[in-house]
């Protein structure tokens, strides 16, 4: 027989499923009071953590939600019209200029100065990085929130 | 068509039909889903009344992105994952209304006695009005865990989810899940042994 105790991960996997612990480890427990007290500790937690009552919802869900999405599908459809139309126009305002200077837009960024080139790469880089920092903040706050850190 | 039918269509015949236009098998959606649903929402969202608003935006953001579900997991685990996000994104916009921390773990103190017996008892009587009361407590413990913990240990053990349906949940490593709730079983069994302890003076 193994002496020493197995760790709280062990007890914890052994009252889960013994199958998935290790020879040692299993015959300690089945011959040692304290470890085996342990693991019944644990089982019996889990029997009633699975005998909880489950919360439900004091209101009909699909009830609520159903009306809403029938009401939105032909809204969805006006919708779906006015952004094809968008995208239509848009690509007009695009391609008809691109078509009739086609020969001069190759030309377009000859001699433009460093200066400005680096201007943007700069700018796009604060920004980019200010959005990091915004998403890294987010994140945090919703971890605090969770009570983990 | 009865019922137990139509709760056992598959995930892909439901979407087939939803995005067909058939409503009522986006019905069967939510029926078959809001109990995972309502797990994840009573964990997170200690507001009653906005847990009402938040159930409706979960489907309403399912139904829109249905054509989007790439099977890459159960449908249940994928609406799940849109709620645990949509909860979120409700503590982030009502963060500065919600209260501190309900129970910081840096505070917690286990039980650390080596000497302790455990909760069993072996009087079958005794041991029938332990369970009643243990049932009761340990409804309270869980609620005093921190929220995500809360939510890993109900999902994994009352809703028998597994790690990797967690991970997808939550968008968390496996790694993570699984110290989390290590750390969460832990915490709740030594909560439990110091209160049966108090009780018990």
């Amino acid at each position: 027989m193994n002496y020493s105790h197995p760790s709280e991960l062990e007890i914890q996997e052994y009252a889960l499923d013994k199958s998935e612990c290790a020879t040692a480890v299993t015959e300690h427990i089945e011959s040692c009071t304290i470890c085996s007290t342990e693991v019944k500790t644990y089982q019996l937690m889990f029997s009633e953590i699975k005998q909880q009552p489950a919360p439900a919802f004091d209101f009909n869900l699909s009830g609520l939600v159903i009306p809403q999405i029938k009401k939105s599908s032909s809204k969805f459809s006006v919708d779906n019209f006015i952004a094809g139309f968008l995208v239509l126009f848009a690509s007009f305002c695009i391609g008809i200029p691109v078509f009739l200077f086609r020969k001069n837009i190759l030309y377009m960024f000859t001699g433009v100065p460093s200066f400005f080139i680096y201007a943007i790469i700069g700018s796009t880089s604060i920004i980019l990085i200010i959005k990091i920092l915004l998403m890294y903040k987010k994140y945090q706050n919703q971890m605090r929130f969770l009570n983990i850190n | 068509m009865n019922n137990t039918t139509e709760n056992n269509w598959s995930d892909k015949h439901l979407i087939d039909r939803v995005l067909c236009g058939d409503t009522r098998a986006f019905g069967i959606i939510i029926k078959n889903t809001e109990n995972l649903v309502a797990q994840i929402v009573f964990k997170l969202i200690p507001v009653s009344e906005d847990r009402k608003d938040i159930a409706q935006d979960v489907y309403l953001k399912v139904f829109y992105h249905l054509s989007g579900f790439k099977f890459q997991s159960k449908l249940s685990t994928w609406i799940a994952q849109v709620a645990y996000n949509a909860c979120l994104s409700w503590i982030e916009k009502k963060k500065p209304l919600l209260p501190g921390n309900l129970f910081d773990e840096d505070i917690y103190e286990g039980s650390t006695d080596p000497g302790y017996s455990g909760l069993f008892i072996a009087n079958e009587s005794e041991s029938r009005i332990f369970q009643k009361e243990l049932s009761g407590i340990l409804s309270k413990e869980i609620g005093g865990l921190p929220r995500i913990y809360q939510t890993l240990i109900t999902l994994f053990h009352h809703e028998f989810m597994s790690y990797e349906e967690l991970s997808q949940i939550t968008g968390l490593p496996v790694g993570t899940v699984k110290s989390y709730l290590f750390r969460a079983r832990k915490m709740l069994k030594e909560n439990l042994l110091s209160k049966y302890k108090k009780e018990a003076l």
